[in-house]
């Protein structure tokens, strides 16, 4: 598969972007800036770059409670998510939904969802929708291991499979479920097995090798474009931090965190650069420098937004009913 | 009698190729039906220990759950204590830790070509029975477990001879500097791709020269594409390469499952054990070892293609049964 250097670029752009937005929600989390839950993505990073560099604009995505890198790789805006997080006004859902429902339709980003395994059947009516209206569209399904448990998984892949729809089925498997280790929770190792079942490919992969994700999904999404229906990738992967911002981890094995931390996708990214002059280490460190700073300014953008008023609580939350029942 | 070893690739059979090709999936839990039956079929025939190489799945433990669920577990299942990476490193060290064991001496694998690559990477004396699990499977064939199982513990016994079962197959190694690098048992792909990413290569387009220890119609996969052009047994000292869209001819040829392509190949040069190739590349590029992309390399670097029979010991498993039937193996 060819890939030109500035697409390269673009990527790594994207998970220094994903990194240190989630680094800094982290420490922003710790001093009580951001109210509720926070599921972090960092480690993950590889993942959603890879798989949504291959998607257009118009393509869609179905994300998850750990979605924020989700949504920066689909083209979400930072000052927006950071508004979100930290629940004002100017956060792209108004600051009402917080971390874990951010939307973006323009931009196909077709929500986070704090409820485990939601996002396959969502994607599912996408790619029913894309099939309707007969356009080359696909949709990327991101979900977590242990919602392969969960009867929606086995409902979407049947349907998509039996009707060819063109979803792209992302598993990011970190090993876990909340706190379940995956070899606890199922009688497999590799997700991907369960494909076979529903009659469509299905794949394992290093999640944390940006060009195994970009590679595997481009293979995927072209098949979809060309109504040959879905597909199940598994990427291997791992969360560094906890289920979510708070949980003590007391439940991975000694030495198994920094195994992974040896497996960074962002470290082997910016090797491969210098090695075949892709960047130079100044060029990488310029572009760390102005990430950093991009994150601030959306802290900052965040900071300063206002807190949405009392009156706006119910607005955007129900649909408006008029007389008779009739939706309006 | 001796003791056997097994090392079952957990990650094979799940690659990229299922989705760019027409291959089968292999999960973990047909893995463990084959070891289960390996196991049956070896202690049968008086394998009193089997090592199993440490795996994700745990399917060493596993299939000694399994076998003592149903009691019929007799011999004794050690799983290999040792650091897991859950990369090809647990294979090669597994290996390298069943070839300097006195106790093992007869290995099974269950994989693809990599992964007899990895084990190939550890072991020069301990003899193998490959079984394909895989998905371009040139070096394992499709084999029963059972008779895996008996076939090693005939090997294992020492009583036969082994002049009459096993053959040291060939290997390609490459050299960069004088220094041995990386090898491959059945074929080296140099292509122009510039990252290994999800390691299998297939893509015909990217494909400059293949360079083959053997080469038939009949096997899937790179070397193919030399053995529609000429046969090269694993028998015959030397191996061949050919350049790719080049020469007069196309050629149809099987590159992977499902996948006949008609590909443009020049007339195959013959590398004779005394031969090298010489390999100057004019930009960067990866080489893919037994059908995946392992070796980086840059512009103007020079790399040396050596084809010698310093691969395992690999078990004929028929011809090691008759020899054991010749000689009243299989009586009570």
């Amino acid at each position: 598969m060819k890939i030109t250097n500035e697409q390269l670029k673009e990527m790594y752009f994207t998970m220094l972007k994903i990194r240190k937005f989630e680094l800094r929600a982290s420490e922003l989390f710790a001093e009580g800036k951001i109210p509720g839950f926070v599921h972090l993505y960092i480690g993950e990073e590889a993942v959603a770059t890879g798989a949504c560099a291959n998607l257009r604009e118009d393509d869609y995505i179905t994300s998850t409670h750990r979605g924020h890198g989700h949504i920066i790789a689909k083209g979400g805006e930072l000052n927006y998510m950071m508004a979100e997080l930290f629940g004002k006004e100017d956060g792209y859902c108004k600051g009402k939904g917080g971390s874990m429902h951010i939307a973006d339709a323009t931009r196909g980003i077709l929500g986070a969802n704090g409820i485990v395994g939601a996002g396959h059947n969502i994607a599912v009516g996408s790619g029913l929708a894309i099939q309707h209206k007969k356009t080359d569209q696909v949709c990327v399904c991101f979900f977590g291991d242990a919602s392969t448990n969960q009867s929606t998984f086995h409902e979407a892949l049947n349907l998509a499979s039996v009707w060819k729809l063109p979803v792209i089925f992302v598993c990011e498997n970190n090993g876990y479920g909340i706190s379940v280790s995956q070899a606890r929770h199922q009688a497999i190792t590799d997700v991907s097995v369960r494909a076979s079942a529903y009659n469509m490919p299905g794949i394992t992969i290093d999640g944390n090798d940006l060009f195994a994700v970009y590679e595997a999904v481009g293979e995927a999404a072209a098949r979809a474009r060309k109504g040959q229906g879905p597909t199940l990738i598994e990427c291997k992967t791992y969360r560094w931090r906890g289920h979510f911002e708070g949980d003590p981890v007391v439940y991975r094995p000694e030495g198994e965190l920094e195994a992974w931390l040896k497996k960074d996708p962002i470290p082997r990214v910016e090797k491969y650069f210098v090695n075949n002059g892709v960047m130079t280490e100044e060029e990488i460190k310029k572009l760390n420098d102005d990430v950093d700073k991009m994150v601030e300014e959306a802290i900052d953008f965040a900071d300063k937004s206002p807190v949405p008023s009392l009156e706006s609580a119910l607005k955007d939350v129900y649909s408006d009913i008029v007389e008779e029942g009739r939706v309006r | 009698m001796a003791s056997i070893g097994i090392i079952a690739n957990p990650a094979s059979g799940k690659d990229i190729r299922r989705l760019v090709s027409h291959a089968t999936v292999i999960d973990n839990n047909e893995k463990i039906n084959i070891v289960e039956r390996i196991v049956l079929g070896a202690q049968a025939l008086g394998v009193k220990k089997v090592f199993v190489m440490p795996d994700s799945y745990n399917m060493g433990y596993r299939v000694e759950d399994k076998l003592n669920s149903c009691n019929e577990l007799k011999c004794e299942i050690n799983v290999v204590n040792m650091q897991r990476f859950d990369g090809m490193e647990d294979t090669v060290k597994a290996a390298d830790y069943m070839e300097k064991s006195n106790e093992i001496k007869c290995i099974i694998t269950l994989g693809g070509d990599g992964t007899n690559r990895a084990v190939a990477k550890s072991i020069k004396n301990t003899p193998i029975i490959t079984i394909s699990t895989g998905t371009n499977n040139v070096y394992p064939t499709m084999l029963e477990g059972t008779i895996a199982g008996m076939a090693a513990a005939a090997v294992a016994s020492g009583r036969f001879d082994e002049s009459k079962y096993k053959i040291k197959d060939k290997r390609i190694e490459i050299y960069k500097d004088e220094e041995l690098i990386d090898i491959a048992l059945i074929d080296a792909v140099i292509s122009n791709d510039v990252f290994i990413g999800s390691k299998a290569i297939w893509n015909m387009d990217t494909i400059e020269k293949i360079i083959v220890t053997r080469s038939h119609p009949a096997s899937i996969g790179f070397s193919s594409l030399v053995g529609c052009k000429e046969i090269i047994y694993p028998e015959d000292d030397f191996g061949a390469y050919v350049d790719i869209n080049s020469g007069n001819e196309k050629i149809k040829a099987p590159i992977a499952a499902g996948v006949v392509e008609s590909i443009q190949v020049s007339e195959p040069v013959i590398l004779g054990f005394n031969d090298e190739y010489e390999f100057i590349a004019e930009d960067r590029g990866i080489i893919a070892l037994d059908g995946e992309r392992e070796v980086e390399f840059s512009k103007d670097q020079k790399l040396v293609f050596k084809i010698r029979r310093t691969g395992p010991f690999h078990v004929d498993v028929i011809k090691a049964l008759e020899v054991a039937q010749l000689n009243g193996f299989f009586k009570l």
